[in-house]
């Protein structure tokens, strides 16, 4: 079953959220707890691992703003 | 490695690994959910504080109980709520154990003994002695466990909940659980205590600080704890240190310490530490521990894919649980009839309002012994500031009338506490202006419980409060109205008679009320009024409204003792020939709009009087029902008349104009026949 990437609710204030970098290719394999994109709020900079294993597709670019719950990629 | 090495026995180890282990497994699970965006909720991680909660579950059992916070998942998981349901409450679905209507900062499930959980720092700690006192009164070996953080130390809910245990050697246990972080805030920033344990002692009890990361230690220190406490030698302040891995709330590190201050948490956290233990002691073998915690996570896992198969609790839910029963819930159209007493009859007696209360208690307390008062000054001789109880602390001990502390939180959660577990209380705040120091017991946990807990559990508590309004000279502290404070919140119900008859069958009827209810007694009625009392039990429902006066040309609506100043206005310009019909509507919520409508559907003109301010008063709630419902059959838009916007004078030449007074009344009354 693929897993839907999207962008997390972290603090209770957190609206939107900087997708700073992928740390992991699109379509490469990745495991339950890999560190696989940084995600920037206006508090700090987080590692987000991964919640699956599978292969990570990216669905947003890097370096970009997004609204919480937006679809940023999948594990498949 | 033996027993006596490692300082506790091997299964007793194991089996806190075992907790631990699932506490982790829910742990991670939450944060792979949030991080993936697969769950959107306030999650507030307790990673690293683990130690605690696995240990106490293998002290207590579930008729033991526990109230935490919303950094409490871990006590829950321990504590042995069902996953699933957990789970399911804090996605909002409706299989949570509270119907998705209080969320994870507000598990309540009394099948394992988690009682309640605030999400207001501190708070439980009164709620707390409640639940002791019940145990401790009928005869129960429960202890009662509150956990909070370090932080609440600060807050004056702790220190009145803990004065008062130590004033009644109540078996609780104050569990701080010492993460050395109030939310982004830290000692020494927030206080210059050297430690927290140390309170207890200045407060007569006894105090220990453990290494809340060490399950051996821990379970040492807290069974002496746990043992004292359930031998009935009164409460244990408890410091478990530990150290708060996470952020204050979200996911991953706590980014407000220093790299080295997380790495030196990480380095004692107590899970890694504890399944290392469990290998060198040659307690568990690698395949056991992988065994047990891949069982955990299928435990989790499991719990998580049903739980996301169950419905989100729907809106038709909104108005169920705020109430026991749906038709107490004021709703726009939808004015249920309720059935008024019947004629009351049987032999009276000439009797205050005082005294009325005082029977209306008697009765109660010997009809079912779990019905006792708890307040400041309620024993013998005085019987309460007001005399409202005199007699009864002779008649029935002092463990069924409770002279308090000063401390108006930790009197409402007492009772609070206590009516969760299906007690009786009745709590006496001297003045309703002191409504300002117990408010969050009374609004954010008496009158929510029900709620946020899906009935699961509910505080059917009954408060009594004075009123010094209107009779000169209590200056602006001791004579206010502050209903509406209370008619605004939900979950609370509000009486307020006008004499002494109604007061007597209004207390009997709140005290047998499955809901929290708050009733106001003006200590202008307490004393000067008196009335032909029924002798005996007698119930007034609330909820009912009651025609005093009838008339034909104006309803004056009008409650408490500004109902006895509309008497008189009505007398007053009825020498004029206006014949004004007068509505006591007794109960404030629930209200009795059918009663109040019927009237004035008859009348065609309404005027609404009481003494609190008029500005945003229940006039205005009421003017607005009856122009919006019978507008077009009136001869004049309803109107109200209060306090004028100014706290209460001191001056009576003040005071007496700026309430309503008869004549002012009679001068509206006479306006409004005219338009
Ligand atoms: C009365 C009150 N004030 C403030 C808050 C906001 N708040 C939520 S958690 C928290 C920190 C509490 O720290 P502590 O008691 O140490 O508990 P911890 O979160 O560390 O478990 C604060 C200030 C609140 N919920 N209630
Ligand atoms: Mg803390």
């Amino acid at each position: 079953m693929a897993t839907t990437l999207t962008l997390p609710k972290l603090e209770m204030s957190m609206s939107e959220g900087t997708l700073a970098e992928w740390k992991v290719e699109d379509g490469a394999t990745v495991k339950e707890g890999d560190v696989i994109y940084v995600l920037e709020t206006n508090k700090t900079a987080r590692d987000i691992e991964a919640p699956a294993s599978g292969t990570l597709v990216h669905k947003a670019a890097s370096g970009e703003t997004y609204d919480v719950g937006t679809e940023i990629g999948e594990i498949v | 490695m033996s027993q006596g090495n490692l300082g506790i026995e091997p299964e007793v180890l194991k089996a806190i690994y075992g907790q631990m282990a699932r506490i982790r497994a829910v742990d991670k699970a939450i944060q792979a959910g949030l991080s993936a965006g697969k769950f959107m909720f306030t999650y507030w991680p307790m990673t690293g504080q683990e130690c605690i909660p696995a240990t106490i579950s293998q002290l207590t059992t579930e008729r033991d109980y526990m109230v935490t916070t919303y950094r409490g998942i871990h006590d829950q998981v321990a504590k042995g709520v069902d996953l699933y349901g957990m789970f399911a409450e804090a996605l909002g679905r409706e299989d949570g154990v509270n119907k998705g209507k209080g969320g994870s900062p507000h598990i309540s499930d009394p099948k394992s003994g988690s009682m309640v959980t605030t999400a207001i720092v501190g708070a439980g700690a009164p709620i707390a002695n409640g639940l002791a006192i019940s145990a401790k009164e009928r005869g129960e070996d429960r202890v009662t466990i509150v956990n909070f953080g370090d932080g609440a130390t600060s807050i004056g809910a702790v220190h009145e909940a803990m004065n008062l245990a130590g004033a009644w050697q109540l078996p609780v246990i104050f569990m701080c659980q010492n993460n050395q972080w109030g939310e982004y805030t830290r000692i020494p920033t927030y206080t210059n205590s050297p430690n927290f344990f140390g309170r207890a002692e200045a407060l007569g009890f006894k105090g220990v600080q453990l290494d809340g990361n060490d399950p051996a230690a821990f379970y040492k220190g807290m069974k002496e704890v746990v043992d004292h406490v359930r031998a009935g030698k009164g409460p244990v302040f408890v410091e478990a240190i530990t150290y708060r891995i996470g952020p204050h709330a979200g996911v991953g590190d706590n980014y407000n310490a220093t790299k080295e201050e997380l790495a030196a948490g990480k380095e004692r956290a107590p899970l890694e530490k504890t399944r290392a233990l469990l290998l060198e002691a040659g307690i568990s073998t690698e395949e056991e521990l992988t065994a047990l915690e891949a069982a955990a996570k299928a435990e989790v896992e499991d719990a998580i894919a049903r739980a996301l198969e169950s419905k989100p609790t729907p809106p038709s839910e909104t108005i169920v649980d705020v109430f026991a029963d749906p038709d107490s819930v004021p709703q726009r159209g939808h004015f249920p009839v309720r059935e008024a007493e019947g004629e009351l009859s049987g032999d009276t007696e000439s009797i205050s309002m005082a005294i009325a209360v005082r029977d209306a208690q008697h009765i109660a307390m010997t009809n079912n012994k779990e019905v006792f008062i708890l307040g400041e000054d309620v024993g013998d001789p005085q019987g309460g500031v007001f005399g409202t109880n005199k007699g009864l602390q002779t008649e029935f001990g002092d463990r069924r009338v409770r002279p308090t502390p000063i401390a108006e939180t930790a009197i409402i959660g007492a009772a609070i506490g206590s009516s969760i577990a299906g007690m009786k209380p009745i709590a006496e705040i001297m003045f309703v202006d002191f409504l300002g120091v117990c408010l969050d017991q009374i609004a954010n946990h008496a009158a929510k419980q029900r709620y946020m807990s899906g009935s699961a559990t509910h505080a059917p508590l009954t408060i009594r409060m004075q009123l010094g309004g209107g009779m000169g000279g209590f200056g602006a502290q001791h004579s206010q109205s502050l209903e509406a404070w209370l008619t605004h919140t939900p979950g609370i119900k509000v009486a307020y008679p006008s004499n002494p008859v109604d007061a007597k069958g209004m207390l009997l009827s709140a005290i047998d009320d499955p809901d929290p209810v708050v009733m106001l007694e003006s200590m202008m009625l307490l004393y000067t009024l008196k009335g032909d009392v029924p002798k005996g039990e007698y119930k007034i429902p609330l909820g009912v409204a009651k025609v005093r006066r009838p008339g034909k040309d104006l309803t004056l609506i009008s409650y408490g003792y500004m109902l006895n100043h509309c008497l008189a206005a009505a007398e007053e310009v009825a020498k004029d020939g206006i014949d004004v019909e007068v509505i006591d509507l007794r109960s404030l919520v629930p209200i009795d709009y059918h009663r109040v409508l019927d009237s004035v559907k008859k009348t065609g003109r309404a005027l609404v009087v009481h003494a609190a301010v008029e500005f945003c008063g229940l006039g205005a709630e009421i003017c607005s029902t009856i122009n919006e419902e019978l507008w077009g059959k009136l001869k004049a838009p309803a109107m109200r008349f209060g306090a004028d916007y100014a706290p209460m004078a001191y001056s009576n030449a003040i005071e007496f104009s700026q309430v309503p007074t008869p004549p002012s009344i009679a001068a509206r009354i006479r306006a409004a026949v005219k338009s």
